[in-house]
């Protein structure tokens, strides 16, 4: 009877301060000192680099660090793989990571900081502003001066851009998750058609709206059925967040913008506005509604969720697809190998005309931002920094991205390359190959150069450059490209060089104005255009209008025009903080 | 334990020393029922210890939602702001829709979740068959063990326009013709969340009927057969009254969980097309208080949680002493 009263308020409350409760959130690895093997990394250090004076006198001593990522990384095996044990015994390092099981980790990293208790280190993407603001990282400068000259060396000319923002130049976090120097060799976003459809249809030119529509709704007429199931000429996944995917960022790349987030920013004023918020992408939306009218848009486009979405493409039913390579490659897979890849997808730079042109490549520079960070609760910092400065070091990059040499890769004149029956066991059975080597399980841990970037001794630091990335094209795509005359999808992209760098890199990657009133207006107006988005592009076509206007007016009452001031200031700072010297 | 416990503090001469104990009265009266009855006091302490620990202790928390709470500083540097978190939630248009959403929701499953497992319960008392009672009895609770994720899964396949068993039924049926978009219709949602719950907790919610069924004098059927009462009057005069008391305990504990009724199924089965519908005060919590790192706000969204379940469950069983004179306090 009292029970009951308690269990009441119990079942209320822990739900609410869960906060509170979350004590063992952060959950800090406990350091299995095994003082007997340490004396095996200490013998057999061979640390190559010259430059890599430090190195030398590091501490080798077996620690474990605790390790919150904010992806998801389902292959991590616990540094039992083979990239993992040459680190443990090259840095005397072993990391007990937890990673975020899909799309964000905001909700986790809040709780971490209402917790106040942090695991050693942590890869946070966008939510690093609520760990700076409650005060749980510290801050790299002095060390990075003191033990790192890799990291140094590898962020060189970026350095300003470590800095947190203009009024707190401290450096919190190591960024990780772009690559420096990156040249793109493919493109993997912009408007998805079949190899069949283009094959069929004489590979046309695929340019405009009205080119992409014409060959879905050509092939679609000739072939309503697929296997005996219905085809599916065109569907999106608008499941959670991938509604910016494929939902609203294709309208500002399909109307001529470089991706800056939500925000539209002003070329020469900086002045940041909701994208959505442009009369041209109206349009662009008004063509997803004549689409959806039309029968050519799937009309589960805006419920299903991404599993549905990820088997109806698997199934080889979808024409055409909206999205980045990322986001279906999976599903992709699973249907490469039917009929030559006649099922997979080629890329096209489609805008809303053949005068506006696709953003994908607009240059940003390297992005910082999204990193990895060393929290105040890190038992030996400077151990932590020499982890990531070697994991920086020629030694740690080759053995991150291509594993190790007589394994995963051979020497070959000098040149780096991968064996054929490597290569093929990467293609055709990427799982497992990932869980046993560990290759591409430590892309955040410490900075890497980006493709085409080339070493010493002439190799590419990473596997991704033209011959390899060609090599993985199935029959039908190298088929396509061809009658395109291109060799990667790239090709028929607008190239980097035709823009200019955004001095600010691209804004989604500032981080979120502490004002309290940001956030939550920033929530509301994303819940209305996920909302009112996918109600215009299904309403009647004489309806359109009435609801995208409803949604712009809503927009206006959420006092939108607040938070675009702020995100001006924003980006401003930033401008100034990059272009300082 | 605790039932025990609370019996014997509330009457002492109940107890099992009663008699003896009558007599003294005060503190010393209370001393020595705790020395007669240490046993039962010792057993209880880890039971009062888990509440304690876990329902009384994280209350400390609630002092979040008169703070502008900010993490990383410590209690004495926080900044207090009386009830501006409260204000704020109260004047949100957002959160009266998802409290109406959140009523509606729990009321409908209240009604249906109530009602349908006793009818189950008391039809499956009735079959003869034992082998065929216990099949479908264990058939009709295993969707409980089953996960809202899986379950949720189930649920879109099966309402989908692409080939999914309902629409495929109603079209092969000829009700429609076209496929009925079952997910992308806000009115919907709410019929939709009702009725998968159904189907999850049909079976399990019936087992504590049966027990209580199970638990009736069959000398009162065999009495009532003699009367000539025929199966349906058994029911109505029999079974029915005979597990009364676990069916008034059990609304008034529902009544008091209306407004928290948790938000996985409406986190798993709902979409952007029917957010009005979909959103709940729990979900409303974490979109608009933890993911924004807003503790304050979000704390205030949960005392409000607390103090309305804690008035609707007085409420409740007020109202049930008077009218059945079951209760539970």
């Amino acid at each position: 009877m009292k029970m009951l009263k308690m269990r009441q308020t119990r079942a209320t409350a822990v739900l609410v301060l869960a906060g509170v409760l979350a004590v063992t959130a952060g959950c800090s690895g406990s350091n299995n000192n095994g003082a007997g093997n340490s004396n095996v990394a200490a013998t057999s250090n061979t640390q190559g680099e010259a430059a890599n004076a430090d190195a030398g006198k590091q501490d080798l001593k077996p620690v474990t660090f605790s390790f919150f990522g904010a992806d998801a990384s389902p292959n991590w095996n616990k540094m039992q793989d083979e990239v993992g044990k040459v680190i443990t015994e090259k840095t005397g390092v072993t990391i007990k990571a937890e990673y975020a099981v899909s799309g964000g980790a905001t909700d986790k990293i809040s709780l971490m900081a209402a917790s106040g208790q942090y695991p050693d280190m942590v890869f946070a993407k966008g939510d690093v502003d609520k760990l700076v603001d409650a005060g749980a990282l510290i801050d790299l400068t002095d060390l990075i001066d003191k033990y790192a000259p890799n990291l140094k060396k590898v962020y060189g000319k970026y350095m300003q851009r470590l800095k947190y923002s203009k009024e707190d130049t401290s450096i919190y976090v190591l960024p990780s998750n772009d690559s420096i120097d990156q040249t793109y060799f493919d493109a993997g976003g912009g408007f998805e058609l079949q190899q069949r459809v283009l094959k069929e249809l004489g590979y046309p030119q695929i340019r405009t709206l009205e080119d992409y529509e014409n060959a879905l709704k050509t092939y679609y007429a000739k072939h309503p059925t697929t296997d005996g199931k219905p085809t599916i000429p065109l569907t999106l996944d608008t499941d959670d967040w991938r509604i910016m995917i494929t939902g609203t960022n294709p309208a500002f790349l399909a109307t001529g913008l470089p991706d800056d987030g939500e925000y539209y920013i002003n070329p020469d004023t900086y002045e940041a506005s909701f994208h959505i918020r442009r009369p041209e992408e109206k349009e662009y939306f008004r063509w997803l509604n004549k689409m959806f009218n039309e029968g050519l848009l799937d009309k589960e486009a805006f419920v299903q969720k991404s599993d549905q979405y990820k088997s109806k493409i698997a199934s080889g039913r979808v024409l055409g697809l909206i999205d980045q390579e990322w986001g279906y490659g999976d599903a992709e897979n699973a249907i490469k190998s039917k009929d030559e890849g006649a099922y997979t997808y080629g890329h096209f730079p489609v805008t809303i005309s053949a005068d506006v042109k696709d953003h994908s490549f607009a240059p940003t520079g390297f992005m910082a931002g999204y990193g990895i960070a060393i929290t105040k609760d890190c038992k030996d910092p400077v151990r932590a920094i020499q982890f990531l400065d070697w994991m920086a070091s020629d030694e740690g990059q080759v053995l991150r991205n291509w594993g190790i040499e007589g394994k995963q890769y051979n020497v070959e004149n000098g040149i780096r390359v991968i064996p054929a029956d490597i290569q093929k066991q990467k293609i055709e059975d990427n799982t497992n190959f990932t869980k046993n080597t560990g290759i591409g399980l430590y892309f955040v841990f410490g900075p890497h150069y980006g493709d085409g970037v080339k070493d010493p001794s002439g190799s590419y630091y990473t596997t991704n450059f033209p011959d390899q990335i060609v090599a993985g094209y199935t029959n039908a795509e190298k088929e396509t490209l061809k009658a395109y005359g291109a060799t990667t999808w790239k090709d028929l992209f607008p190239k980097e060089t035709e823009f200019k760098e955004r001095p600010y890199g691209a804004a989604w990657n500032i981080p979120a104005p502490s004002d309290s009133d940001y956030n939550v207006i920033f929530k509301k107006a994303e819940d209305i255009i996920w909302k009112k988005i996918p109600e215009a592009v299904l309403a009647k076509p004489a309806d359109f209008d009435k609801v995208y206007d409803s949604m712009l007016k809503q927009l206006d009452d959420v006092n939108l025009g607040k938070i675009e001031k702020i995100y001006t200031q924003a980006v401003k700072d930033r401008v100034e903080q990059w272009s300082a010297k | 334990m605790e039932l025990v416990k609370a019996l014997t503090e509330k009457h002492p001469a109940a107890g099992p020393d009663g008699a003896a104990l009558a007599a003294s009265s005060g503190p010393a009266r209370f001393w020595k029922v705790m020395k007669s009855q240490k046993y039962l006091y010792f057993m209880s302490m880890p039971f009062v210890i888990w509440v304690f620990v876990f329902s009384y202790m994280p209350l400390w928390g609630w002092t979040m939602a008169f703070q502008d709470f900010k993490a990383g500083k410590t209690f004495g540097e926080q900044k207090w702001v009386g009830f501006k978190h409260f204000q704020e939630l109260f004047t949100d248009e957002r959160f009266y829709l998802v409290l109406r959403n959140t009523l509606a929701m729990s009321l409908m499953g209240l009604i249906v979740g109530f009602v349908v497992p006793i009818l189950f319960a008391v039809l499956l008392n009735e079959v003869k068959g034992r082998l065929f009672k216990r099949t479908v009895q264990t058939i009709s609770y295993l969707p409980h063990f089953v996960s809202w994720v899986v379950v949720a899964g189930i649920v879109t396949k099966m309402l989908s326009t692409d080939s999914g068993a309902v629409n495929n039924l109603l079209m092969w049926l000829h009700i429609t013709d076209e496929p009925i978009q079952f997910m992308a219709k806000g009115n919907w949602f709410w019929s939709i969340v009702t009725a998968s719950d159904l189907w999850k907790e049909l079976g399990w919610s019936a087992i504590i009927y049966l027990a209580a069924i199970a638990g009736i004098d069959p000398e009162l059927y065999e009495a009532s057969r003699v009367d000539g009462a025929n199966r349906l009057r058994q029911m109505w005069h029999i079974t029915l009254p005979g597990i009364r008391t676990t069916i008034s305990v059990l609304l008034i504990m529902s009544i008091g969980h209306l407004i928290s009724i948790g938000f996985e199924k409406q986190f798993l089965l709902g979409n952007n097309l029917v957010k009005d519908y979909s959103e709940v005060l729990d979900l409303y919590a974490l979109n608009y208080g933890l993911s924004l790192a807003r503790f304050s706000f979000g704390t205030a969204i949960g005392i409000f949680n607390s103090v309305v379940s804690i008035f609707l469950l007085f409420l409740a069983n007020g109202v049930l002493k008077k009218v059945t004179k079951e209760s539970i306090m």
